[in-house]
């Protein structure tokens, strides 16, 4: 039950009081997950902290190589930002499909990323970018990759005396794109939020220098599809390599969802998601005859 | 008890709040402006949208404390000395409205759209709305008084350096 609440009025703040209240803290952020929960359930934590007026956390900043966007900064910041359509599409797009504009204004891409759920939409891409959290406490800051944060379903590795700062990744160059898939339903009608990201980066022939594959709700959190991407690293992006690692993925989904009532879905879905994502990601790296692909 | 201080609808509130409470219930049953309605408590339906510092959110998904020295508006707050809104009045002259459920929500989306883009095509009306769900009156009323309203506003603004603006 919550029975006391804290506005910290800077991040230092912040870090001092998530560090006094122990286990009994929790950020909010946006709310619009951990409401419902405070609502709905019996709430273990006693005392909420507000971060979502801290303008430190709320930034975005494109640099000559790299991207740094603050865990404060709001779906809606990121779709509204004049150049992020055009670095990171697949960033852009995943933010641009969470929820409703309503939940984009108020919900944070930190958020996004520590409530460990499954079906995070911005998650994919940023791992896919291959993405580093930055995390604070009151005397230290560290980074990691994203792709190690996710532990189990809803748990990441973050202490309770930490918050997560920013992310960041490296900015796609030429020749490099990112795509972001995901099946095109109302959250309240999904059973299945299944969603995919692609980032390649393509070199003369055709060749793929480097691929990245994330999926969202296809396993207990979201996920790099590490497998798939060493089958396709070095090798001629053409017709058959798509049809390969359609099917690939298929397996990969079978094996990982084994008897769980929505694998037989998912695995056909996820085929088409990841397709899409693939081809739509190199026809964007590269100006590509497309069509042969385009079935 | 925690104190929040806060704008709603141009009054300046000072209270003392549940720490569990949500802003939803803040503005319902403390304020007791129930134009703001809940439908889902979830943040699917849009029932309880409000503005907030300019730009809508879900006040189910809100804790009131979280409201401190914030700038509200809910669908008390858009009729103007005694006279409707004009997307309150293109509402009634479509025919966008039934049960009404719905409608404050539909009517702060509407306005925060058409703050920022005084003439939006369907589409962006559409993209504008997809947080509000409507369960009777369909959805091309609703579109329809949205772009009915867009050009009442721009009629108003231009009566508004000739005479007194609409009735
Ligand atoms: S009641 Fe808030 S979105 Fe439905
Ligand atoms: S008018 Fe009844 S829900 Fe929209």
């Amino acid at each position: 039950m919550i029975t006391k609440c804290i506005r910290p009025s800077n991040l230092e703040e912040a870090l001092e009081q998530l560090n006094q209240q122990g286990y009994d803290g929790k950020l909010i952020a946006g709310g619009t997950d951990l409401v419902i929960e405070i609502k709905h359930h019996p709430y273990e934590k006693s005392t909420l902290i507000d971060i979502s007026r801290l303008k430190e956390l709320r930034f975005i900043e494109i640099g000559e190589t790299e991207i740094c966007i603050g865990a404060g900064t709001r779906f809606s910041d990121i779709v509204n930002h004049p150049e992020m359509k055009g670095i990171c599409a697949g960033l852009w797009e995943a933010c641009s499909s969470v929820g409703s504009p309503q939940i984009r204004n108020a919900g944070t891409i930190g958020g996004n990323i520590c409530n460990g759920s499954p079906a995070a939409d911005s998650v994919p891409p940023l791992l896919a970018l291959d993405a580093q959290v930055i995390i604070k406490d009151t005397t230290k800051t560290r980074t990691m990759p994203l792709k190690d944060f996710y532990i189990d379903k809803g748990k990441v590795a973050i202490e309770a005396n930490e918050l997560l700062y920013a992310i960041k990744f490296r900015k796609p160059k030429k020749d490099e794109y990112i795509t972001f898939e995901k099946l095109g339903l109302r959250k309240a009608l999904a059973i299945a939020r299944l969603s995919c990201a692609v980032f390649i980066s393509l070199g003369d022939g055709d060749k793929i220098e480097d691929i990245r594959i994330a999926t969202g709700a296809m396993g207990a959190y979201p996920q790099r599809e590490e497998a798939l991407e060493k089958l396709l690293i070095g090798e001629v992006f053409d017709a058959p390599l798509i049809e390969m690692s359609t099917q690939e993925i298929f397996n990969i989904a079978k094996q990982r969802l084994g008897s769980r009532s929505s694998a037989v879905f998912k695995c056909e879905a996820i085929q088409g998601l990841f397709g899409k994502a693939l081809r739509r990601a190199a026809k964007e790296a590269k100006s590509y005859d497309f069509h042969q692909f385009n079935s | 008890m925690i104190s929040i201080s806060l704008t709603v609808n141009k009054q300046v509130y000072q209270v003392e709040v549940e720490e569990d409470l949500r802003l939803i219930d803040f503005i319902r049953d403390k304020l007791m402006l129930t134009g703001t309605k809940e439908g889902c408590g979830e943040g699917e339906c849009g029932a309880c949208t409000i503005i907030m510092d300019g730009k809508t959110v879900n006040s189910c998904l809100v804790m009131a404390f979280q409201a401190h020295g914030s700038r509200i508006t809910t669908i008390e707050g858009v009729a103007k000395d005694g006279a409707l809104h004009p997307i309150q009045q293109a509402f009634l002259d479509v025919g966008a409205v039934q049960c009404g459920f719905c409608t404050p929500g539909m009517v702060l989306s509407a306005k925060a759209l058409l703050d920022e883009n005084e003439v939006p095509n369907r589409h962006q009306i559409r993209e504008g709305i997809s947080g509000n769900l409507c369960r009777c009156t369909g959805y091309n009323k609703i579109v329809d008084a949205i772009e009915l309203a867009s050009s009442y506003i721009k009629e108003g603004q231009q009566d508004e350096t000739s005479s007194s603006g609409r009735q």
